[in-house]
């Protein structure tokens, strides 16, 4: 009689081992490996564990510095405004004053008050756009849909690359610093737009969909690579996600050469929006 | 016999039949070594009370008997008696599985 088992008997026997301790590996069921010499603990749960809550402690740290940058931002922003801007008013009131004093023979005096008082207008200009960028006044007194509107249009003057918004959201009224965290999220799409995508157009969307808000930014440029898009390098997609993530929302980017890029947000609406406004 | 009864017999064998000797090999009390430990122990319990004999090994006290064994890993559970010897790996939480590896369920027993 023949009893030798056939050849793969015992190969098969040993991948079936192999797969079921894949299995317990994968599902977290081993909590140590005997090795020749030690034995290794395994506290892959405590350790995931451990993991998240480091996570979550760096995400509330972001969250933190975002909005302690968001308030520097708009103190510097009202400094600027308040004390620059009235300085240079009252130089400008002064070399108009001086240059009505003049007499009709002074003109190197007249040419220099001239050049000076072209000089203070535009620093004038200069404090009024730096302070717009780092505090836009209009999200303040105008609300997020709005001032979504006025950066499309200023995108489309300063680039070229023609930008339209959407919205549906037009009477919702915005949590203030929701409100903010989406403006610079759709500040920084579009500076990636302007200077990466090699795009002709853009659009904005944000839209109320049953509990979400879902702001989108899309172009028909050269679409964006993985690496781009999970790159520690890249800081204005990670600012951008943890901008999201500090919302409890979502953040997708993703894009293709022949599609464009797209980047999609969805916050709980809870989040983002108090109620409608009157 | 009635029908029921005989599911019955089926679910839970003969009373007088074959002891089951299991040596788990755990570590300390690791949360999947403790959970093995209380999973095997209930499963003897409802399937073949007063039949078995579990041998636990602490591999932070004994790791000779798991080299010996071929043990990789903790939990593993080996069905020493009655032959083939069957290894199980993991915490033993899916009765169901255990159940068929260590040829527990319907007529086999």
């Amino acid at each position: 009689m023949n009893n030798q088992k056939p050849p793969y008997s015992e190969l098969e026997t040993k991948m079936k081992e192999a797969e079921e301790l894949i299995h317990a590996l994968r599902t977290q069921q081993v909590d140590a490996i005997v090795g020749e010499r030690h034995i290794m603990l395994v506290r892959l749960k405590q350790a995931e564990e451990n993991l998240k809550s480091s996570r979550n402690q760096l995400r509330a740290l972001a969250s933190y510095l975002l909005s302690a940058r968001e308030n520097e931002r708009a103190v510097i922003a009202r400094e600027l405004h308040d004390e620059f801007g009235q300085g240079l008013t009252s130089l400008q009131l002064g070399l108009s004053w001086i240059s009505r004093k003049l007499t009709p023979g002074q003109k190197p005096l007249q040419e220099k008050i001239r050049s000076l008082s072209a000089t203070t207008t535009s620093l004038m200009r200069s404090v009024k756009s730096i302070a717009s960028e780092l505090r836009p006044s209009v999200l303040d007194e105008l609300g997020l849909v709005k001032t979504l509107k006025s950066e499309a249009r200023e995108f489309e003057g300063h680039t070229g690359i023609q930008c339209r918004f959407k919205t549906n959201t037009a009477k919702a009224k915005f949590d203030r610093s929701a409100a903010v965290a989406i403006f610079r999220i759709v500040q920084a799409a579009l500076t990636n737009v302007a200077r990466h995508a090699h795009a002709s157009r853009a659009l904005i969307t944000l839209m109320k969909k049953k509990n979400e808000l879902i702001l989108t930014v899309m172009d028909n440029g050269k679409g964006i690579s993985r690496k781009l898009i999970y790159g520690h390098d890249s800081l204005g997609i990670t600012g951008m996600r943890e901008r999201a993530l500090a919302l409890r929302g979502t953040f997708t980017l993703g894009g293709s050469r022949s599609k464009g890029t797209i980047l999609t947000v969805q916050i709980p609406l809870s989040r983002v929006i108090t109620g409608t406004a009157s | 016999m009635t029908k029921a009864g005989k599911r019955e017999k089926r679910k839970y064998g003969k009373p007088g039949g074959k002891t089951y000797v299991f040596r788990l090999f755990v570590a300390g009390n690791e949360s999947n070594s403790a959970q093995a430990r209380v999973n095997l122990a209930r499963i003897c319990e409802e399937h073949i009370k007063g039949r078995y004999k579990i041998d636990a090994v602490d591999v932070l006290k004994d790791a000779t008997a798991a080299h010996k064994n071929n043990v990789l890993v903790t939990p593993t559970l080996i069905l020493i008696k009655p032959l083939p010897k069957v290894a199980v790996l993991g915490n033993l939480n899916d009765t169901r599985q255990v159940l068929a590896a260590l040829r527990l369920t319907g007529d086999e027993r």
